[in-house]
């Protein structure tokens, strides 16, 4: 078990660790969690010619800048090859893998477009450009419904995330709790090892 | 009334070794074969399927109870993790469109024995008076075949076979619960100090969740992944309650099997059997009478894919009724930010609820209404909701590291039923070859109305309790109708009885039935509703007789 963050901010919750809780877990949870600690397995489902494009998108949503990373892009990929959708998909778009490749090649086009080059060539600021073009746009983006494309990415790419037990160590969240239950409920009350937020009066983000 | 040993036999048929499923009375389950001519043939062991199983079982019906998806075992399938509980949901391909799709999947549509009670919230409150004659008292949607005093007793009986927990109910039919209110976590003490500064009416529950240990069945352990299936067996679902109960008494539940069509002869007119697919191999389940429970979505699809020389346009769908009138409650959720720390995630997400706002008021320029609730997601919703607000990158993360102060509250709005939106199937196919359900669903004016009016009392109340900020997000939740009751074939797929208008021998147990939603959430009353169609089949000559 490896105790971490994901990279990037301030450490809000200093020295919580939710996997000092893994002992009191049960097995099954136990295996489900912990299996995402582990080294990822080869892509399946994204090529060569997409990883670095499908990559540098998930870094950008969500602002994992370096090493160590969750690892999103194998989490996604994971997914979509066992195709482990929502069940569910507009009319007006394909199936979850299918989208998620348009989608990548369609930065790739943007990226050759602005600068000559693949997306995940591009350096940061310009890649979190085009990004944003896509979520700000209000009507088809490479033939594809802008907003329904948005809510794709984000929605894979936030199950991936905070489904890691370094996210729930960053903000601060307790974690899985079967059959050890929680004795602390209500405002401002813990359980004995749960952290207290360091920095309540932190201002909120700006979009 | 009877004993509590014997109305919830099932409380202590659950083990009481620390372990989850009886799995004795798994094995030593009665088993029929295909061409055993059972009495009746149930398609779907959710919240409709489980109770009408259940009761036809005790009066020594001969029943086989038929799911898609795998009879669940809480000590193995279930997690205290969001993602790890995706093979909950009903994830096969169905196509969303309107003006306004609704997402289906983890929301609103479950898969397995105990359907989408398992890893529904746990909120059992019941449908008021008035959305039984919503048409007449409002003008809009219908009025049921029923009135609200014929579903009443089914109502007090499941409150109690569940039972349910919470504060005496001042709204609608005012009525108490069997089981006392629950401790509340941060969230709950935010909306019950919000509502109370602003004079609105708040209660404690109703939650079907027992206070304390009942039976077997251990005490709550406030591990707040109720929506994941709970591993304690505290919160009631069929699962827990009712298919135990019909396995002991001699009724079949065969998992994973997914029925393809209802047989039907076309000589007699009458059903005779389900086919379905278990293991890619196609079976014949032989019945004298078929009820099916398969919920909004699946139901629907089922008659469509069921149709043949007598129904060319889908089995019961002469008056092209089946399928219509799917209804879904706009769900708007306001999170507010407190600087104490509220750690929404301990407790269970339903704690507190308000009727308060649920019936027409004529000083408004909307009809209907909404009912308010507290709902607690956990880091992967919540961050879902943080997105919803445009924020993305190291501003989603800057919020979500915020995570701990902020309380959610929910609405549920009581969108009208409109005849366009509605169940079709799909030219695309499923991996069994069958054409997959296409839903299509359109707001109307006054829904966009209600979902206003509601936003704007949960961040009143949020304000009031001292919430710095506030995000909202809109959202839907619960599926009911498209298969309705009516007075007459030309309005409705089924009679007052769930009995379909057009096969004597084909009954519809479950939400699907439903002819308007109200504000409340859906499970007590599609229980009720399949205990009352059990009721008549059991006034019945047996085995069916015409």
């Amino acid at each position: 078990m490896t105790a971490g963050r994901p990279p990037g901010g301030t450490d809000r919750f200093p020295g919580f660790d939710v996997l000092s809780q893994a002992g009191r877990w049960d097995a099954v949870t136990t295996e489900v969690v912990l299996g995402r600690l582990e080294p990822p397995p080869p892509l399946r489902f994204f090529t060569a010619a997409e990883q670095d494009t499908a990559a540098a998108l998930f870094d950008q949503l969500l602002d994992q800048r370096q090493e160590p990373r969750i690892p999103v892009l194998s989490m996604v990929d994971t997914r979509l090859a066992a195709g482990q959708t929502d069940g569910w998909r507009y009319e007006d778009m394909p199936e979850d893998g299918a989208a998620f490749r348009l989608s990548v090649a369609g930065l790739d086009a943007d990226a050759q477009v602005a600068a000559g080059v693949d997306f995940g060539s591009l350096p940061w600021d310009q890649q979190a450009q085009l990004v944003q073009a896509v979520q700000v746009c209000t009507g088809t983006w490479r033939d594809l419904p802008a907003a329904r494309v948005w809510s794709l990415w984000t929605r894979y790419a936030c199950t991936a995330f905070y489904s890691h037990p370094w996210a729930w160590s960053e903000i601060g969240f307790g974690g899985p709790a079967y059959p050890r239950g929680y004795g602390n409920l209500g405002m401002d009350r813990r359980e004995h090892w749960e952290v207290r937020d360091a920095a309540p009066t932190t201002p909120l983000p700006d979009a | 009334m009877k004993s509590v040993r014997a109305r919830n036999a099932s409380a202590w048929l659950v083990p009481n070794d620390g372990t989850r499923d009886n799995a004795v009375l798994r094995r030593d389950m009665r088993r029929f074969d295909d061409d055993d001519e059972v009495d009746l043939a149930v398609v779907g062991c959710g919240a409709g399927g489980s109770v009408l199983t259940q009761r036809l079982a005790r009066a020594g019906w001969r029943v086989v109870a038929l799911d898609a998806g795998p009879f669940w075992d809480p000590d193995r399938d279930f997690v205290s993790d969001e993602a790890g509980s995706h093979h909950l949901y009903w994830t096969e391909p169905r196509v969303i469109a309107g003006s306004d799709p609704v997402p289906l999947g983890s929301n609103n549509s479950g898969r397995g024995v105990g359907g989408s009670m398992v890893h529904y919230a746990g909120y059992t409150p019941r449908f008021h008076p008035s959305d039984f004659e919503m048409l007449t008292r409002d003008g809009v949607g219908a009025d049921w075949p029923i009135g609200y005093a014929d579903l009443r007793p089914y109502y007090e009986l499941l409150e109690h076979e569940l039972p349910v927990a919470g504060q005496s109910w001042p709204w609608g039919d005012p009525h108490n619960y069997p089981h006392s209110p629950h401790p509340v976590g941060g969230n709950g003490e935010v909306f019950l100090r919000g509502a109370t500064r602003l004079g609105i009416d708040v209660r404690v529950g109703p939650v079907a969740i027992t206070s304390g240990r009942f039976g077997n069945r251990p005490h709550c352990i406030y591990r707040g992944f109720c929506l994941q299936g709970c591993k304690v067996n505290a919160k009631a679902s069929p699962l827990v309650t009712h298919i135990p109960d019909a396995l002991a008494h001699g009724a079949e539940v065969r998992d994973r099997c997914m029925v393809s069509r209802i047989a039907f002869d076309e000589r007699t007119g009458l059903v005779c059997g389900v086919h379905y697919l278990r293991d890619g191999v196609e079976h014949l389940q032989r019945a004298r009478a078929v009820a099916v429970a398969g919920y909004s979505i699946e139901t629907p699809r089922l008659l469509l894919n069921s149709s043949g020389p007598r129904f060319p346009d889908g089995m019961c769908n002469d008056h092209d009724m089946v399928g219509r009138y799917l209804m879904v409650q706009g769900a708007p959720q306001v999170a507010g930010r407190f600087e104490q720390e509220v750690r929404a995630y301990k407790a269970p997400p339903p704690e507190v609820s308000s009727e308060a706002f649920y019936e027409t008021d004529r000083a408004k320029p909307y009809v209907r209404g909404f009912s308010l609730q507290s709902v607690a997601p956990l880091p992967i919703s919540y961050s879902e909701h943080v997105a919803g607000q445009g924020h993305w990158g190291a501003a989603l993360r800057g919020y979500m590291r915020d995570y701990v102060h902020w309380s959610v509250l929910g609405a549920l709005c009581d969108f009208l039923p409109l005849p366009d939106n509605r169940v079709t199937v799909d030219a695309q196919t499923d991996r069994h070859g069958l054409p997959v359900a296409r839903m299509t669903y359109s707001q109307g004016d006054n829904d966009r109305l209600l979902v206003k009016a509601a936003t704007d009392v949960l961040q009143d109340i949020l304000r009031a309790a001292g919430a710095s900020d506030t995000m909202t997000v809109e959202r839907y939740a619960h599926l009911v109708g498209g298969a309705r009751m009516a007075a007459r074939a030309e309005q409705g797929v089924v009679d007052a009885f769930g009995r379909s208008f057009a096969i004597p021998n084909l009954w519809l147990a479950g939400g699907s039935t439903l002819p308007t939603q109200g504000s409340a959430n859906p499970a007590l009353t599609i229980m009720a509703m399949a205990a009352r169609v059990a009721d008549h089949l059991l006034g019945r000559p047996r085995p069916w007789a015409g």
